[in-house]
């Protein structure tokens, strides 16, 4: 963990003295991981300094209209506004380790204002995700079966399409066509006396407006993936020896793409919560996305870091996921 | 009374289902459709599912706090009770505070508790309670606009059911201060309990999360009958969202929707569009002070030049009125007879030939995209005294960047109220010599002569004859070209009844709704 740390290569411990597999991917992914925590330090540091350059306050922003001059200045000092904004940060980065996420600009605890919302967003943008991979894998699958086909051509077509669409456009679409003419699905998602939402049906246009651009995406993503594997010498040897094209499917392509489907799947949890605050808007949907446009409007920085450190850790994870799939896959290879 | 800017309401305006379906209708009728019969009895039961605008990030519970949400405020005014609240004719009508009785100079106000007024757990409304509550209003950072010229130590109990309230100078209109903040908590309430503070409202609370909440019936209000079993507020972010849902039939009421929707639902039978007259000004300033627009004829040109009719219907989409340049127009003391101005092209280039305004020069509007429809009478009006030879250049501002530079400091810019049922509201927040909000930087002794002066007339026909010089005033020479005022428009599902069609925030009381079906 220490060398880790200190940024030490894995590769090249591994080689001055051979170290068992699962050692070496431990090692690999503390490196990793301190690197993205490093990167996500960075990040909330620029937030705190984007919100700093933004024109008006927290004070400001969440002011009313008969308010003095006098009353803001206390305020503004109330929010610790006048310490400069380094030290604001350091603050704000001390307590995240405790979990403490600092307090928002009209004084609830950032950690209660992400409570039911996150929770919310994670369940979306999860389902949104788990869908892209079954859609995405299963579609990729049926084209590269024939490849040049007319599966194929149409799988990549229309791929190349929805990957085009904003996830607004997506959802105002679907709005209309299961909720307002056919009247089949609610419109938007309102939630129980628990916070969340109030039937499962209210799930599935958002989990839609966000996964269809990303099925095209992946879709794509498997597609090439399987391409690329179909070349492999022991791919061309399973054909010749007269496999099944299913056994071939799982056990010579698949495996072999689970690399490159999985860094794919990982990029796209960025897009997924990216246009969750979008897709939120739309369907009413009780997720961070709400807390984080108010935020920014409110100049509340704890709010706004609060936002970034939770989806910054969820992001981190999934990707250091994709990271350990890829050092498994192919360090099974090599 | 002091609202906060984003507390006004933000209708309107964006991407959606909405937009579309409007656009794919067509036609631009208004019509005010209500499926309700003259003589229906009002039906008791019933949850109504009320939506309304809020932000995730800024929900309160605190009935003395900034209420940036609608949804927080309609939940807290069902739970809680003000002293007095918004009425038609007089404007302010009896709630807790069953009357009220000024003393010959107009500074001490007594007011009298109702009868039988109970908190939800039981235990009666005392003036102790109430004292305790005004004076925590009054601690709050906007607590001197709140409850202006009323010092924490002025407010006072005498016995169990009337409170005291000395002003520091006359005003004859001090009961309109203790409408729609001055809710009452029990003496005493800490902070870390205002979540299940009991009120003494038509309503209790069931259960709140995260900015939804169900509220059931106070069987014991002391106000009336209330014919609903329960009202649950939902919520919504964006206007579109909220009439997405009324569409479908997940809510009942969309609240404060915005004419985007109104326009969408015209097609539709089954929704019944509720306007609410005089809801909302967006009045563009001009500076009084100094700059191009000090001498008053410059501004009685730029008055002359705007067409006002056109303003409403495009601007507002048909869903205003056309004002006068008076603030105020809900008030039943507004002066109707004072002419409407038109639009008057030549005489508009007279007057700016008289008082040697260069119309070579461009100018800047100033506005915002806070609300639906600010932006756009920015640009109409930039385009239309352009015929007047009044070269205007629109500039949109963040709002942030827009409260903290241009407002009150502009020479010409968008504003806009979302309480505007009184004259003196006005004219005391935004025209005196020394108001707080004085936006174009008006000075005017006549003016504040007459404000004064109605102010300490105890007579309510004489000060009508004072306010109404006022008002002249005001026609003549402030800082102000309102040329319309917005409806304020709810959709609601063809079983509610009896919504209320107050403007600005009379729209919270639905204790007298209730539901046909």
């Amino acid at each position: 963990m220490a060398g880790a740390l200190t940024g030490g290569d894995p590769a090249a411990a591994s080689e001055a003295r051979p170290v068992p597999a699962v050692v070496r991917t431990a090692l690999y992914a503390a490196g990793v991981l301190a690197r993205r925590i490093l990167l996500l330090a960075v990040l909330l540091a620029a937030v705190f300094a984007a919100v700093e350059l933004l024109p008006g306050d927290a004070a400001n922003a969440t002011s009313e209209r008969g308010e003095s001059a006098a009353d803001l200045a206390a305020r503004r000092h109330l929010l610790g506004l006048d310490r400069p904004v380094a030290e604001r940060f350091g603050d704000w980065m001390t307590g995240l380790p405790t979990g403490d996420l600092g307090t928002s600009a009209r004084g609830e605890p950032v950690a209660d204002l992400l409570a039911h919302p996150f929770p919310n967003t994670l369940l979306l943008g999860g389902l949104a995700l788990l869908v892209t991979l079954v859609a995405s894998v299963a579609l990729g699958c049926w084209a590269a079966a024939r490849p040049g086909g007319s599966a194929d051509r149409a799988v990549s077509a229309s791929a190349t399409g929805s990957l085009a669409l904003p996830e607004f456009v997506v959802a105002v679409a679907l709005v209309l066509v299961f909720a307002l003419w056919t009247d089949w699905l609610p419109a938007v998602t309102l939630t129980d006396a628990d916070g969340s939402p109030a039937s499962w049906r209210m799930l599935v246009l958002p989990v839609l407006a966000l996964a269809v651009p990303q099925i095209g995406w992946n879709t794509r993503i498997v597609r090439a993936a399987l391409a690329d594997e179909a070349k492999a010498p022991h791919v061309e040897t399973a054909v010749l020896d007269g496999l099944p094209r299913h056994r071939i499917l799982t056990h010579h392509l698949l495996p072999g793409a689970l690399p490159t489907i999985a860094a794919g799947l990982a990029t796209s949890t960025g897009m997924l919560l990216g246009g969750a605050v979008v897709v939120e808007t739309i369907f009413n949907y009780p997720g961070i996305g709400s807390v984080l446009a108010g935020a920014v409007a409110d100049r509340d920085s704890p709010v706004i870091a609060g936002v970034v450190a939770v989806t910054g850790t969820v992001i981190t994870g999934v990707l250091l996921l994709a990271d350990l799939v890829r050092a498994w896959a192919s360090g099974g290879r090599t | 009374m002091n609202l906060n800017r984003r507390q006004v309401l933000w209708a309107g305006g964006g991407m959606g289902a909405a937009v579309l379906l409007a656009a794919c209708g067509g036609g631009d009728e208004t019509s005010d459709k209500s499926p309700a019969k003259a003589n229906e009895k009002p039906r008791p039961g019933g949850t109504l599912r009320v939506g309304a605008l809020g932000r995730a990030s800024a929900i309160t519970r605190d009935p003395h706090g900034t209420q940036a949400n609608e949804s927080d405020y309609l939940i807290i005014s069902l739970v809680y009770d003000t002293l007095t609240v918004p009425g038609t004719k007089p404007n302010t009508v009896p709630r807790l505070a069953a009357r009220w009785q000024a003393s010959d100079d107009l500074k001490t106000w007594r007011f009298t508790l109702a009868k039988g007024a109970k908190f939800h757990d039981g235990t009666p409304v005392t003036a102790a309670d109430v004292v305790w509550s005004l004076k925590r209003l009054r601690a709050t950072p906007s607590g001197a606009s709140r409850l202006p010229g009323i010092k924490a130590e002025n407010i006072r109990a005498e016995g169990a059911d009337t409170v005291v309230l000395v002003s520091d100078y006359a005003n004859a209109e001090l009961p309109q201060l203790t409408r729609l903040t001055t809710f009452v908590l029990k003496q005493g309430t800490k902070d870390s309990d205002l979540g299940k503070a009991p009120g003494t409202g038509p309503f209790k609370l069931d259960w709140f999360r995260s900015g939804n909440a169900r509220l059931v019936r106070n069987d014991e209000w002391y106000g009336g009958e209330v014919y609903l079993d329960a009202v649950e507020v939902k919520i919504f972010e964006s206007p579109q969202a909220m009439a997405n849902a009324l569409l479908a039939g997940q809510i009942d009421v969309a609240s404060n929707v915005g004419a985007v929707a109104a326009r969408t639902a015209e097609k539709r039978g089954d929704i019944q569009i509720v306007r609410r007259p005089n809801d909302m000004a967006m009045p563009i300033v001009m500076r009084t002070a100094d700059g191009p627009f000090a001498d008053a004829k410059v501004r009685e040109a730029l008055r002359l030049a705007v067409d006002r009719e056109a303003m409403v219907k495009q601007v507002l989409s048909g869903y205003g009125t056309v004002a006068n340049d008076i603030l105020g127009t809900g008030d039943p003391a507004y002066a109707k007879d004072i002419p409407q101005r038109k639009r008057d092209l030549a005489r508009a280039k007279q007057l700016l030939k008289e008082a040697g305004f260069d119309t070579s020069k461009t100018y800047r509007l100033l506005t915002t995209e806070d609300i639906a429809g600010l932006a756009e009478s920015a640009t109409l009006f930039a385009s239309q005294v352009r015929e007047a030879g009044v070269k205007v250049e629109v500039v949109k501002q963040e709002s942030a960047t827009f409260w903290d530079k241009t407002w009150l400091k502009g020479d010409l810019y968008t504003t806009y109220w979302g309480t505007n049922d009184s004259v003196v509201f006005f004219a005391s927040k935004t025209m005196v010599s020394d108001s707080g909000q004085n936006e174009a930087g008006w000075k005017d002794p006549a003016f504040d002569a007459s404000y004064k002066k109605a102010m300490a007339t105890k007579d309510a026909a004489a000060r009508a004859e004072v306010l109404q010089e006022l008002q002249q005033i005001e026609f003549d020479a402030s800082g102000y070209l309102l040329w319309g005022m917005a409806d304020g428009i709810d959709l609601a599902g063809a079983a509610v009844r009896d919504l209320p069609t107050l403007p600005g925030y009379g729209r919270v009381q639905l204790e007298q709704a209730w539901l046909a079906r």
